[in-house]
């Protein structure tokens, strides 16, 4: 992407409300996404959540799903106690995001979405523990807002976006490249933009700026290495963007893994298999997880 | 890298009876030693197979179990015992069909070009430890059956250490439960009644397949096992200890053409066994690349 088209992105970023400002609790919840789950005063997360009606049901809804469901959660403070503020930071933070699109805009299949942003998330916080990578949650929030440039293009560009994904099913491509084709640009540009204006760190600029073109970039962070790897191996393990498309992947000669094995010796550590048979184990719940939060009432019944 | 999910865990339920520690050692026992790893998912299967061997030998719970397989004097021979209940009952045909889909959408294409470029029509696929025959059989008809292939042959090698299992494989008579994902037309294509509600592979089937019997640990015959292009050896080299199985995978190194392939069980990991094949992971199953001259593998993602 060039600058002019960059200028033009931006203004049109700018123009739309939904995706201009941060929805209100982004702030507020992005400083609690970077300190510790255990530093986090309770009672904060519960005013959090009771101010906006919507998010508050839906935090009923997955804490009532049988996932957890052993009992009837009826309250806020409750539905909190049982997701636990780990997993309602994430929660809260995936529904501000889905808040942006409106339902007719949605070009990827919504749950496909969730289902691989969520995949991401756990793999990339999952590789960061076994590579004692210092901040495994900040990884996990990497994972799960990698892709929030397709939300952008979702929004801004719905029927160009439309003929990216038909381009990649029909020709089994991945997404970023139908989208440089038809858009001239990429989610990663998109999301690199919405990024830098709802103030997210530059590394979470470079997660979701960079994650497809690492091999261009002479230096590469450690978390868009772990997210390249964790978004290629949910792609090759049937969490995708809902479509078969990519269908090979030495991922130890990834440039990514490179720069990884430079900076944590402990990746040599990693038996790949053995990581990936655990992964496939951890997609019932990944699919489950997504459904209970993101379907339909009467889909996430079933 | 042990792989902490329990953040994701929720109330997923635990594997039935699994829950005593000592089935976690002997998972992690058979992991060292045999390379097969059971996921949180798949404790089940080991524990049922754990259960049956303690049933058969009056033991009385997985601790004493474990005693068995780790510090008594036949621990080696129960240790195999133990493997041959964990991989039972996986030899039907098309039992993996994640890995006959990667050779469609991947491998052949790939090993194809590589052949063409030397003016070769030939595809070579090897069968390493096929047992009663049910791999090769499987193999033979999906490639019989590949479009991509026409105008191609190929051939398959299967081989086997035991005598008694080769001489089932080349009879080619199997019952339901061998033939219990085998479609309807390819029945009626490849296979002829034998009586007794079994079928019996037809001639054009069995003159795809060589059959040898073969100790994968005898260097003097493994030398001469050249230009193959994939190799199948599913839950075969977790029989064999760490020297033995690194001498095998590099074997099958210098058997496979450059950008061959190697697939192993589904569970089966040659981590800290061998470090020239590069790990490929496809949709559902993953194999080994021998690399192919310098290129990369797979596209760009």
């Amino acid at each position: 992407m060039n600058e002019r088209q960059s200028a033009q992105l931006e203004a049109e970023i700018g123009k739309l409300e939904s995706l201009s400002t941060a929805p209100v609790i982004l702030q507020p919840l992005l400083k609690m996404l970077h300190t510790p789950t255990d530093e986090i005063p309770f009672d904060s997360v519960v005013e959090m959540v009771s101010r906006d009606g919507v998010i508050a049901a839906q935090c009923l809804r997955m804490a009532n799903s049988p996932l957890f469901g052993r009992r009837q959660v009826d309250t806020v403070r409750s539905a909190i106690m049982t997701l636990g503020i780990g997993r309602v930071r994430t929660l809260l933070l995936s529904l501000c995001m889905n808040q942006t699109v409106p339902k007719d805009k949605w070009v990827l299949d919504t749950n496909s979405f969730w289902r691989h942003s969520f995949g991401c998330a756990l793999v990339t916080q999952t590789m960061a523990c076994g590579i004692g990578h210092p901040e495994p949650e900040k990884a996990y929030l990497a994972g799960l807002i990698h892709d929030i440039g397709m939300l952008v293009n979702s929004v801004l560009y719905t029927a160009k976006f439309r003929e990216c994904l038909r381009h990649a099913v029909a020709e089994r491509c991945p997404l970023h490249v139908s989208e440089g084709a038809f858009l001239g640009f990429s989610h990663e540009d998109s999301g690199r933009l919405l990024c830098k204006r709802w103030g997210f760190t530059e590394e979470l600029l470079e997660v979701a700026g960079a994650h497809h073109k690492i091999e261009l970039m002479p230096t590469a962070g450690p978390l868009v290495c772990l997210v390249h790897l964790a978004d290629v191996l949910c792609r090759v393990r049937n969490l995708g963007y809902g479509y078969d498309e990519v269908l090979a992947v030495a991922l130890a000669q990834d440039v990514a893994w490179k720069h990884l094995a430079t900076a944590y010796p402990k990746l040599a550590d990693v038996d790949l298999v053995r990581f990936t048979l655990d992964i496939d184990d951890a997609m019932d719940r990944i699919a489950a997880l997504v459904d209970s939060v993101f379907a339909s009432p009467r889909a996430a019944a079933r | 890298m042990s792989v902490d999910l329990a953040k994701e865990k929720y109330a997923a339920p635990a594997a039935p009876n699994a829950d005593d520690p000592a089935y976690l050692k002997i998972r992690d026992l058979i992991y060292r030693i045999s390379g097969i790893y059971h996921s949180e998912q798949k404790l089940y299967l080991l524990v049922a197979g754990c259960k049956r061997r303690m049933s058969a030998g009056n033991v009385a719970g997985p601790s004493q179990y474990l005693d068995h397989l780790t510090t008594r004097p036949n621990r080696d021979a129960e240790l195999r015992l133990l493997l041959n209940e964990i991989t039972i009952g996986e030899t039907y045909m098309f039992r993996h069909p994640a890995q006959l889909d990667a050779l469609r959408n991947v491998i052949l294409a790939q090993v194809m070009e590589g052949k063409s470029a030397i003016g070769v029509k030939r595809v070579r696929v090897w069968s390493a430890g096929c047992s009663t025959g049910e791999e090769p059989y499987t193999l033979a008809m999906f490639l019989l059956e590949e479009k991509q292939l026409a105008g191609w042959n190929f051939d398959i090698l299967a081989t086997d250490l035991n005598s008694n299992s080769l001489e089932t494989a080349r009879a080619g008579i199997y019952g339901d439960y061998a033939l219990r994902n085998v479609a309807e037309p390819l029945r009626r294509k490849y296979f002829r009644d034998a009586g007794n509600g079994r079928l019996e592979a037809n001639d054009l089937l069995k003159s795809h397949i060589r059959f040898d019997r073969v100790n994968l640990s005898d260097d003097s015959k493994m030398v001469f096992l050249k230009g193959i292009d994939i190799i199948f050896c599913c839950n075969v080299l977790i029989y064999f200890d760490l020297a033995s199985k690194r001498r095998v995978v590099q074997h099958f190194y210098t058997n496979l053409i450059p950008g061959g392939y190697l697939f192993l069980g589904h569970a089966e990991s040659l981590f800290r066994v061998d470090e020239a094949f590069q790990l490929v992971h496809f949709p559902s199953t993953t194999a080994y690349r021998k690399p192919p001259g310098g290129s990369a593998v797979g596209g760009k993602p």
